[in-house]
């Protein structure tokens, strides 16, 4: 696993109480990954959202998945992309 | 579970909750600096022969509660015999579950109407149907003016920052323009739950 960093992107609805989910889905990501991680980058938005996006790829989303990620889901997906060949 | 005399002196008075508030205060006196009272609120309210008991579930972090409950506590002033107690989604979880959004959603706030004996006479969830309808629509026309916007449907963290800054800037201008729609349905829907179930 020595590909590019990867950026995720955690887009949450700041306006029910979706801080807590956002907060343990990033500080997990951050020990578990740490500088493979080029950014993660959370987004305040509004709506009932909860997505997160890996290099710009969804892989989840609260409407149309239902719920929040499972935290398994969110690494395996980190793990793809940084073992996927990507141009340098 | 009933609902008892020790169980409601549980809750918190409106004044309670808004000084324990830890986010949005000055957004929920903002909103409760401009509602403006139907006198035919007040009237229906004030009419009822007897007292009435309202148990809100609510969390200072949701912006339904931020906006409606507002309506409540303004309109608690203007009749003394309305008593409102606010209990927090959160810690009250078997209260949320009796009075859950389409039997599903734990969607606040929650206003559940009660005679003296706690006899329960009706409830209101989230926000009016019309509400949410009519955001969609300006929603949908907001996309369609701004085509940088994508779709409605797709996330929005593929938009660049700076397009997804302006649509959030209409989204807010949207929301703001449809306070005093809103708080008219809100008031509308209370007033028609009250004379459904005078006591």
């Amino acid at each position: 696993m020595s590909g590019k960093p990867v950026k995720v992107k955690i887009t949450y609805c700041a306006e029910c109480g979706y801080e807590p989910q956002t907060l343990d889905l990033t500080k997990a990501l951050m020990y578990e990954f740490g500088t493979k991680l080029s950014a993660i980058e959370i987004i305040p938005w509004e709506s009932g959202t909860f997505d997160v996006s890996v290099d710009g790829e969804i892989v989840h989303s609260m409407k149309r998945h239902g719920g929040f990620p499972e935290l398994a889901t969110v690494k395996s997906a980190v793990r793809s992309r940084l073992a996927s060949p990507r141009g340098v | 579970m009933t609902l008892d005399r020790a169980r409601w002196d549980k809750g918190i008075t409106y004044e309670a909750f808004k000084a324990a508030m830890t986010r949005n205060q000055e957004r929920f006196a903002e909103n409760e600096s401009r509602v403006a009272l139907d006198p035919e609120t007040v009237r229906t309210f004030k009419s009822q022969p007897k007292p009435l008991r309202i148990l809100a579930l609510a969390e200072d972090w949701c912006g339904d509660v931020v906006a409606n409950l507002p309506i409540l506590g303004r309109l608690a002033k203007e009749v003394p015999t309305l008593d409102v107690r606010i209990f927090l989604r959160d810690q009250n979880l078997d209260l949320m579950e009796r009075w859950l959004n389409q039997g599903k959603y734990q969607s606040i706030p929650v206003f559940v109407f009660f005679d003296e004996n706690f006899r329960e006479l009706g409830h209101w969830i989230e926000r009016p149907a019309s509400v949410t309808e009519r955001r969609a629509a300006e929603r949908k026309k907001i996309f369609a003016a701004h085509p940088e916007f994508g779709s409605p449907d797709a996330p929005v963290d593929q938009l660049p920052e700076d397009v997804r800054t302006r649509l959030q800037a209409e989204l807010q201008k949207m929301r703001e323009g449809m306070v005093s729609f809103a708080n008219a349905e809100v008031q509308r829907e209370l007033r028609e739950l009250v004379n459904k179930v005078a006591v």
